[in-house]
């Protein structure tokens, strides 16, 4: 399911022809790079070097980019079962770790690449469907221990609890009724979807994060979702149901619940939001859940469970609205503001308070009133796909239901459809991921990483981008052989925090990007900075700090940068790799620096045009789409931010 | 026990309380339930409100209190006269979404119903043996490479590369030459599967094949030249049940699942005659 494409290796294969293989024979000297994944450190030691000599062997920041989606639903979703998704968590897991499996809708189905980790987030909304079935079970009066049983705790309290330590006692011995190990009976979803999660959880190579989405639609639509990620394991999950919105809708009710979660167990816990674009105005609401003001404690609470934010998935991209930005020329991008998840439509003054962009700035002012910052938040990427597949890629999408998996009509249906509102299937996007930047590829690393926001979202290309604030970074630090060790001893990584600017000094950062080898090249690396100034008012500004074929390209009189231009072939499907560069790294100063005022500064990382899954569909299935239909893009990553607070 | 330990461990403490209250609750209402005769009745059991209450607990870590209690049991009503008023209108017959929840329920019930042990070893090294690729692991390489950007004009980058090889070639330290990148210059004991994920698939393949020891290249990667040196390439082996046994036996479980439900719909299938009607 590749679409051809002409990258780089094929251009430079001309170069590599002529130069003749020659080798050129002598001992290895003494080595000293040594950026090693886990998989590496846990292995036997090469041959070469001295132990102790590499200076970099203790190293305990991160080397490497681990790949995952924190958010796909499978069968066991009822949205998606009664849609007709067969493809349950187990196969889903499978599929991420790289094996080909057969999608819901019949078509074989594989990734490119594996992923390292995957979250299976499937609604906690009716995920016990078997209790139903548990109560209204004759077979259980069959066996006369259980007929007993039922006559103790029928009698009385002590008599019922008699039976209850019998039953642990036959259970532990593996004697209990023939009946109840009759699984029939013996379901609960969530203890057995921590069971697939644990089977699948392979440290070091792949890990299985235990997760769940809370689906709250208050209000009839309006998207207040979470998905809940566990860094624990079975044993500490099983112990607490996870919250449904049966029992509150309110994300205040969540959080008080990862609280009692994590006294109760002693483990963690983190939520991360999306589709704040489809919320109606609520998702970044600058008062209480009730319409209160916010307070300190409120502000807090929010901040330490929610530490991430979808920026980007098939419903949209989140990240900052066109009407908030006029000024910024890459806002039009996959965006969703037709009304809420029931399509109901918008009203005047409700965009402000669902992008991403937006809400950090008036978290900045929040701060600045209360003394914390509610919306402190880093960026992630998920699908939300419901089909048990975790497809990003634009070559190789399989839609958000069954009925957007690959065919020749899905790009003209209804995704949503509700009393006569609806979405277009091609509004549907092929997004996103998350990368993380972690010490090992395990849930316990992962996690904390999520947790300390040293992530990024991206719109499904594996792009590597590193951002390192500090005040002391300078033009040479952009061409060390080894970003990260500078990166990491002058400054903090994304998610990271600057204060105190001393005297004369304005923030510098580090950040450099290296395309995924699969798409395209990259056109431009940006820094978005947010602030409030001086009167109090949320101010934003995007910079271009460093782009491809810098010798050509030069910013015009109004400050903008020419396009990076467009090769994609609209009629075969490919393009070419002869604008954009591979890599892309600078260090750049804010030239508007103020030391008393808060700020927040993340990196957009922009790819030059490729196809866009729709321009791929029309070839593969010989359809003519409408001209409303875009039939390319330009993918991008998102880092975390890095704040500065003057104290 | 059952079968799979997986399920063995999903059988624990709190998930037996669970059966105990559902089965209290199967027989409370078999003693309250319908009557017979008169209007439509619905009884909520103790069982039910003790269930309800246990559901609360488990989420809050408290029991509710007395009006979240009558909350939960005015959703609970509500939910029963709604289902039995659909019921008596027939909602539940063609409706996709209900048919494939019940087949869903079936197909775990099914999957679950496996009898038997947890496997024995003899099972578990038949099954390796007869799914050795499965479960070998990657080869592994340590190499360093030299970069020379794909960006550059094609010329320049020969230039650049046939300096390289002439300065190796005398000597010098390969992290002085080519150009730095974000992937590292040496790469120890990595597997192939990642190298393939970093510099790309054509990259990783041109690696295997080259000679050890000796500086070689220029290949070709996504994001331009490499000089390339392999120092240590090894073969992946195929680790001892003993190492890998949760992998193994995960598989094994996986497999026999996948086999059952398709034996099980091929009995239910088997118990019908399908008539398609020919085009009028």
């Amino acid at each position: 399911m590749k679409a051809p494409s002409v990258n780089v290796a094929r251009a430079i294969a001309p170069v590599v022809a002529l130069l003749v293989l020659q080798g050129c024979s002598r001992p290895p000297p003494p080595q000293t790079a040594d950026d090693k994944g886990p998989e590496a450190a846990a292995a036997t030691p090469a041959p070469v070097g001295k132990a102790g000599f590499s200076p970099y062997t203790a190293r305990s920041y991160p080397t490497r980019v681990y790949w995952g989606d924190q958010h796909l639903h499978t069968s066991w979703s009822p949205d998606a079962v009664g849609a007709g998704t067969r493809v349950g968590p187990e196969e889903a897991l499978r599929f991420a770790r790289g094996e080909e499996i057969v999608s819901s809708t019949g078509i074989p189905v594989k990734l490119a690449r594996p992923l390292d980790w995957l979250a299976v987030s499937d609604h906690s909304d009716a995920m016990g469907i078997m209790s139903e079935v548990i109560a209204g079970n004759p077979k259980l009066m069959t066996d006369p221990v259980l007929k007993r049983w039922n006559k103790q705790m029928n009698a009385d309290a002590q008599q019922a609890y008699a039976a209850v330590l019998e039953g642990i006692a036959m259970q532990g011995k593996g004697q209990l009724p023939t009946p109840m190990k009759d699984p029939a009976v013996a379901l609960d979803m969530w203890h057995k979807m921590t069971a697939i999660m644990e089977g699948y959880n392979d440290p070091g190579r792949f890990t299985a994060f235990i997760a769940y989405e809370w689906t709250s639609n208050y209000g009839g639509g309006n998207n207040l979702h979470r998905n809940v990620i566990y860094r624990d394991g079975k044993a500490l999950a099983d112990q607490l149901s996870p919250l449904t919105t049966f029992v509150s809708e309110n994300p205040e009710d969540l959080w008080k619940w990862m609280q009692s979660y994590e006294q109760r167990t002693g483990g963690k816990l983190l939520a991360i939001p999306h589709n704040g674009n489809l919320s109606n105005g609520l998702m970044f609401a600058t008062t209480t859940f009730k319409g209160d003001p916010i307070t300190r404690e409120w502000a807090e609470t929010r901040a330490r469970y929610e530490p991430l934010y979808e920026i980007t998935q098939g419903k949209g991209t989140s990240e900052q609205h066109p009407s908030l930005a006029p000024s910024d020329e890459f806002a039009q991008f996959e965006i969703w503001d037709k009304g809420n998840l029931n399509v109901v439509p918008k009203k005047p003054g409700m965009i402000q308070f669902e992008y991403a962009r937006e809400a950090l700035k008036n978290g900045l002012a929040i701060e600045a009133r209360v003394g914390a910052n509610p919306f402190k938040f880093g960026m992630a990427g998920g699908t939300d796909n419901h089909t048990g597949l975790t497809t990003a890629e634009e070559d190789n999408f399989f839609g958000k239901f069954p009925s957007s998996e690959p065919s020749p009509e899905r790009w003209s249906e209804n995704a949503f459809n509700f009393e006569g509102r609806t979405i277009k299937g091609w509004e549907l996007g092929a997004s996103g991921y998350t990368g993380v930047w972690a010490t090992a590829n395990t849930r316990e690393a992962l996690w904390d990483a999520m947790q300390r926001k040293e992530v990024y979202g991206t719109t499904g290309p594996r792009i590597t981008v590193r951002l390192f604030g500090g005040f002391e970074f300078q033009a040479q630090d952009a061409r060390t052989r080894d970003l990260a060790a500078v990166g990491y001893a002058k400054g903090v990584p994304m998610g990271g925090d600057l204060s105190r600017a001393p005297a004369g000094k304005s923030p510098t950062f580090l950040v450099a990007a290296m395309k995924d080898p699969l798409s395209g090249n990259l056109d431009r690396i940006q820094i978005v900075k947010g602030w409030v100034d001086a009167k109090g008012a949320t101010r934003e500004k995007v910079y271009d700090v460093v782009w491809s074929q810098a010798e050509r390209r030069k910013p015009g009189k109004d400050g903008r940068l020419p396009s990076v231009g467009n090769t994609v072939d609209l009629a075969t499907g490919t393009w070419r790799n002869t604008i954009g560069d591979p890599e892309l790294v600078t260090v750049w100063k804010d030239p508007e620096f103020d030391p008393a005022q808060r700020a927040f500064y993340y990196a957009r990382v922009i790819e030059i045009p490729t196809p866009r899954w729709t321009l791929l569909d029309s070839l593969r299935f010989g359809v003519k789409m409408g001209p409303e239909v875009p039939m390319t893009l330009q993918e991008r990553a998102y880092t975390s931010p890095i704040w500065y607070s003057p104290s | 026990m059952s079968v799979v330990p997986l399920i063995g461990r999903v059988l624990r403490e709190p998930l037996l309380h669970f059966l105990l209250i559902g089965l209290a609750l199967f027989v409370a209402y078999d003693r309250f339930g319908p009557a017979g005769g008169g209007g439509e009745r619905i009884v909520v059991t103790r069982s039910t409100v003790d269930e309800l209450s246990r559901q609360f607990a488990a989420r809050w870590m408290r029991p509710p209190t007395e009006q979240e209690l009558s909350g939960l049991v005015d959703t609970w009503v509500r939910e029963e006269i709604y289902y039995r008023e659909g019921l008596a209108l027939g909602l539940d017959r063609e409706d996709p979404v209900i048919k494939r929840r019940l087949r869903q329920k079936l197909e775990v019930m099914q999957e679950e119903s496996l009898g038997g042990d947890a496997p024995t070893d003899t099972v578990l090294k038949d099954y390796l043996g007869r799914n050795a690729d499965r479960f070998r692991e990657p080869a592994r390489t340590t190499f360093e490479q030299v970069y020379f950007s794909g960006s550059a004009p094609v010329a320049e980058v020969e230039r650049l590369v046939a300096a390289a090889r002439q300065a190796l070639a005398r000597g010098a330290d390969p992290g002085t030459l080519g150009q730095s990148m974000m992937l590292a210059q040496r790469h120890d004991d990595t597997p192939m599967d990642i190298v393939s994920r970093d510099f790309g698939a054509e990259f990783a393949a041109r690696l295997a094949e080259l000679p050890t020891g000796t500086w070689q290249g220029p290949i070709a990667s996504a994001y331009g030249a490499h000089l390339v040196r392999v120092s240590v390439r090894k073969s992946g082996t195929l680790p001892p049940l003993e190492q890998i046994r949760p992998a193994v036996i995960r598989e094994w479980e996986s497999e026999r699942r996948r086999e059952a439900a398709t034996q099980a719909y091929a009995e239910m299938r088997s118990r019908y005659w399908i008539e398609i009607e020919a085009k009028p």
